[in-house]
């Protein structure tokens, strides 16, 4: 299939020599959800020489409507997503090294995962991941793309290690009660936008043009038009625990991440936060009551049906999975109400 | 005066997509202070643009100056 990345190729900024760099050149991509579904496909199309896949959830129903990798069979299936993905991706494009991993993007699993990475993809759900590759991608000089939506708005930032500020820089702390696709919901155009912009900037950086790489942080809302892009340079923060001049990778220590124990006999998983702040259950309570959950609240907690578990957050972001032992299943979910 | 920006949930909150306010030598902290409670919004972990460059809690506004808040969302 000689012909197969001609019209890639007439790209200019990408020609010949992009394209055999394409081929030589690792991803690593955190999540295979909607942002990992579109991601990974125009990148597997795009000809990358290697796409490793993380994920720790598997394909439901309520993924189809945007998640253009997976089946009704694969939902049938109950499939994990990273297998579900590399099974297409490999249907798409042989040529491409799929390698796929059903877990937890843990510190320790995101260390053993770098070492021969070119660029990490954010497709995750949640602020813990992010930090987490913020982090490692400073520690090991590899760029990063985070990308992120809910409802019809959606951002994007590319963040290159010694150059931009870094997510830390910009948030200082991970945002608690930050929206997700559960809690606002999510229409398939906005997941393709975000789209767009990460693997643009991943094909940019794939093939070296560095002067091309966005610099703003963008954020649009398409069913209200606007778009916005924002300029970042004096937010490099010297003294940023991930990036400044003394870093410590705050958010690669255990003492950082939310700490989840499996309650004895319970088949309950309890976790807590990485740091203690105030949840406005009564605004979370209307939001999932809104979308047709069935939830409980009183003024020190909320209990909520999530499909055969049931959650219960408290005031101070504690949680309570009931209904399984799987930790990861149960930060999942947890994660999903609360970003 | 000053034109004040809400994205995402937070325009839901407030109704509407922008408000006039002045905000004239008050940092961003103070106006993020001040908007939270006129609107019951949480301004607390979300970014501040003004004049569509990033601007920290210590940043003071002039008159004038467009302030855009940004929350970070994490749904993927």
């Amino acid at each position: 299939m000689d012909d197969r990345y001609s019209r890639q190729i007439l790209f200019s900024p990408i020609g010949k020599n992009g394209q055999d760099k394409l081929a030589s050149k690792h991803v690593l991509m955190i999540g295979a959800g909607a942002l990992g579904s579109g991601n990974g496909e125009v990148l597997t199309r795009a000809g990358v020489g290697k796409l490793t896949i993380v994920d720790r959830d598997y394909v439901e129903a309520s993924n189809l409507q945007r998640q253009q990798l997976y089946t009704e069979e694969d939902v049938r299936e109950k499939l994990p997503k990273a297998v579900a993905a590399e099974k297409r991706l490999k249907a798409i494009n042989s040529e491409v090294e799929i390698v796929s991993i059903v877990g937890d993007a843990s510190p320790e699993m995101l260390e053993e995962l770098v070492r021969d990475v070119d660029v990490i993809l954010d497709a995750t759900d949640n602020f813990e991941t992010r930090m987490a590759i913020n982090d490692i991608s400073q520690k090991h000089k590899i760029p990063w793309v985070y990308g992120a939506c809910v409802g019809s708005f959606g951002m994007s930032f590319t963040i290159i290690p010694g150059k931009t500020p870094c997510l830390n820089c910009l948030l200082k702390r991970i945002p608690i009660q930050g929206m997700t696709c559960d809690t606002g919901g999510i229409i398939g155009p906005t997941v393709q936008m975000v789209i767009a912009h990460q693997s643009a900037e991943v094909l940019k950086i794939l093939v070296e043009d560095w002067e091309a790489v966005r610099e703003g942080f963008t954020s649009f809302d398409l069913w209200r038009n606007q778009y916005t892009s924002m300029k970042v340079g004096k937010a490099k923060d010297p003294g940023c625990l991930s990036c400044g001049d003394s870093p410590e990778y705050p958010y690669l220590e255990k003492d950082n991440l939310s700490r989840s124990t499996v309650l004895c006999g319970r088949d309950t998983v309890q976790i807590r936060p990485p740091r203690q702040s105030e949840i406005n259950l009564a605004d979370l309570a209307n939001r999932l009551a809104s979308l047709g959950y069935g939830v409980k609240a009183n003024p020190y907690l909320l209990s909520v049906e999530m499909g055969e578990q049931r959650v219960v957050i408290f005031k101070d972001g504690r949680g309570l999975v009931h209904g399984t032992k799987d930790m990861s299943q149960a930060r999942s979910i947890y994660q999903r109400l609360l970003g | 005066m000053n034109k004040v920006m809400f994205f995402a949930h937070l325009r839901d909150a407030v109704g509407e997509e922008s408000v006039s306010v002045d905000l004239t030598g008050k940092t961003v902290a103070e106006a993020k202070a001040i908007l939270s409670e006129q609107h019951g919004i949480n301004l607390e972990t979300v970014m501040t643009a003004v004049n569509e460059e990033f601007a920290g809690d210590d940043d003071v506004l002039s008159d004038g100056d467009v302030v855009a808040f940004i929350p970070p969302v994490s749904g993927g």
